[in-house]
């Protein structure tokens, strides 16, 4: 599904070259619970956004379904975005001016799915993200773990074959950071998407299926976890 | 589409006050445009129904030499009309009034004042002109008496009355003084300004003995029963006339009243100046809204493009709502203007306590009305919405410029 080579990605800070990323190598395979760990700094976010199409690498290549990144356009590479990967934000990122409904229903409008199935898609996923009935709320109506629901609908809801979730419950407290992580296990599992997410909290870890631990831009360790449930 | 117009909607509501803020700057502007052009054109509109009832005509006939030399009103070159011109006036549908008009001190026994006199033909005077409306005392001219019309401000600046008896002096055609008593018949309160102010009216045949015009005149006024289409009317006069009688020119009301003409467009142009400055008000403000508005949001425009939407279709986004905002405010802004200039067609302002005979330039004294542009109104709306999309273009065009993770770190 995705395969990583040997990427490096490097930041000018003022006049340093700070190397972010030297030389990462990786393969996620379709249907992972992956989850890429590490210290702050150690180069997640920067992997997650590479993955993710958000951001160029400055050498290596990365594929997706067989297909290599770089060189597509910007405009291919929103399309990319827009019908394949899904993102959860650490601080939700929701729009504040629309209801959950439309928050969630959003990357369909992008897609110009009809009012019709747009709706029933929508509702169906509200309901199985536990928000049936609080559809009409804002996101100021809504708790945290809720307003993460909301995000973590809205990345699903059109089907991505990848979504990518840079540190999801760093603003949650340990209950709701765990009832989460559970939904996007349960979310995994049923729907067949690639969930990889950031974290440096064990917690978080222990609900990975595969682990992948990153320092100072380089992985140096890989797990295999098996979590009784 | 349907989803960005919605969401442009929604957002307008993110930030109320800065919006109703923005809008109330937009609605100040478009309604001032609209109040001072409905003002404007009101005064345009009265100064040109002025000058053509009370002073020019639609036009004037007269030798080429006496409109080269117009501002010193030579008698020399007078003319007489003929029966050919004559028909050839009517024939085109124009009504006709003999004048001779000359420079002459005014004299009563309090002092003398410089005013131009206008010898009229007292029959056919109101088939052009509407002098007789205006006369608040006394009475109009009959043919042949030694009377005289003058202006209410004329008559309190020489502080007579009617039934007084002032003495014209002046040089006839043929270069001879002259001194003529008259007996003042009737005082004229005249909506133009020129006209009560500095002019005076006498019968024609008194004018054409005492100047010794040997029934020659100055000009022929002309006159038309409507409004509409002056200027294209005179065209095929204008031709006859410079084809049967190459003497003589005709000269329409705005070539007469260059004053006018002048004065009318330096105001519009620094009016125009004004309503610049309000309008980069307005544009001021929406500018910084939406500047605002971009970068509180620019986290959320990071999130938007890493969700695959279109650059394009982001800055479209915060084009409907900067168009929004300049739609509402123009709505605002048009209705208040429609409001001012209701009240301002219907009842006027009058000036008359400020400005009392100040000489404005135009030929208005007293209430000035508005008069209704709706074109200005359909124009000002227009630009409102269109300026405000504009300036909304330039904020939103930087935050797409930034890349995606680093909107997404924005603080």
């Amino acid at each position: 599904m995705v395969k990583v080579s040997n990427i490096t990605k490097d930041y000018m800070v003022g006049k340093m070259v700070v190397n972010a990323l030297r030389g990462v190598t990786m393969e996620i395979g379709s249907g992972e619970f992956l989850s890429i760990a590490g210290p702050s700094g150690s180069g997640k976010t920067t992997l997650l956004n590479l993955i993710g199409c958000l951001d160029k690498s400055s050498a290596g290549e990365i594929f997706i379904d067989n297909e290599p990144v770089s060189e597509k356009s910007k405009k291919e590479l929103a399309l990319l975005r827009r019908k394949k990967i899904g993102f959860v934000f650490q601080s939700f990122n929701l729009i504040p001016v629309l209801s959950a409904f439309e928050n969630v229903s959003f990357p369909l409008s992008l897609l110009g799915v009809n009012d019709k199935e747009l709706k029933e898609r929508t509702m169906a996923l509200l309901d199985e993200v536990g928000l049936g009935g609080l559809e009409n709320r804002f996101p100021s109506e809504l708790s945290g773990g809720q307003q993460q629901r909301v995000a973590i609908a809205r990345a699903l809801i059109k089907g991505p074959s990848l979504v990518l979730a840079d540190e999801p419950t760093a603003n949650l407290d340990s209950k709701t950071g765990s009832d989460i992580l559970k939904l996007m296990e349960n979310l995994n599992t049923k729907h067949k998407a690639t969930f990889v997410f950031s974290t440096h909290d064990p917690m978080v870890m222990d609900f990975a299926r595969r682990l992948i631990l990153i320092h100072d831009g380089r992985i140096v360790d890989e797990k295999t976890m098996r979590r009784l449930k | 589409m349907k989803f960005l117009v919605s969401l442009a909607w929604k957002n307008l509501s993110r930030y109320k006050r800065r919006t109703v803020i923005t809008m109330i700057a937009i609605a100040f502007g478009i309604s001032m445009y609209i109040w001072i052009d409905g003002f404007l054109l009101g005064m345009e509109k009265e100064s040109e129904r002025n000058l053509l009832w009370y002073e020019t005509g639609v036009a004037e006939i007269m030798e080429a030499g006496y409109w080269k030399d117009i501002a010193y009103f030579p008698l020399k070159d007078s003319f007489k009309v003929s029966p050919k011109l004559i028909k050839t006036i009517e024939d085109k549908g124009f009504s006709w009034t003999k004048r001779t008009a000359f420079i002459s001190e005014m004299f009563d026994e309090n002092g003398s004042l410089p005013v131009i006199v206008y010898g009229i033909d007292t029959k056919r005077d109101e088939e052009v002109f509407k002098l007789k409306e205006t006369i608040v005392k006394g009475k109009y001219l009959e043919p042949n008496e030694y009377g005289v019309l003058v202006g209410e401000w004329l008559a309190e600046d020489l502080s007579i009355k009617v039934g007084d008896v002032v003495t014209v002096r002046t040089r006839t055609r043929l270069g001879a003084y002259q001194a003529v008593d008259l007996e003042v018949k009737g005082i004229l309160n005249c909506p133009n300004p020129k006209v009560n102010k500095g002019t005076a009216f006498i019968p024609l045949s008194v004018a054409d003995r005492e100047m010794e015009m040997d029934g020659r005149v100055t000009e022929v006024a002309l006159g038309l029963p409507e409004w509409t289409s002056q200027e294209a009317r005179l065209i095929p006069l204008t031709k006859e006339i410079e084809k049967s009688f190459p003497l003589l020119v005709v000269k329409n009301w705005r070539d007469l009243a260059k004053d006018f003409v002048a004065v009318s467009e330096g105001k519009r142009g620094g009016t125009s100046v004004l309503l610049f400055l309000i309008f980069i008000i307005a544009a001021v403000g929406i500018s910084n809204t939406m500047l605002m508005a971009v970068y509180e949001r620019i986290r959320e425009i990071g999130m938007m493009r890493a969700m695959g939407m279109k650059d394009s279709s982001i800055r479209l986004a915060f084009l409907l709502e900067a168009g929004g905002i300049g739609f509402l405010g123009s709505l605002i802004g048009v209705a208040l203007g429609a409001f001012f200039t209701f009240f301002m067609v219907r009842y006027g302002l009058d000036y008359s306590g400020i400005l009392g005979r100040m000489d404005i330039g135009y030929r208005v004294t007293g209430i000035f009305r508005a008069a209704w542009d709706i074109k200005a109104m359909i124009v000002a709306f227009f630009f409102g919405v269109i300026v405000s999309m504009l300036v909304a273009f330039i904020p939103a065009h930087r935050a797409l410029k930034m890349e995606i993770t680093e909107c997404l770190r924005y603080q």
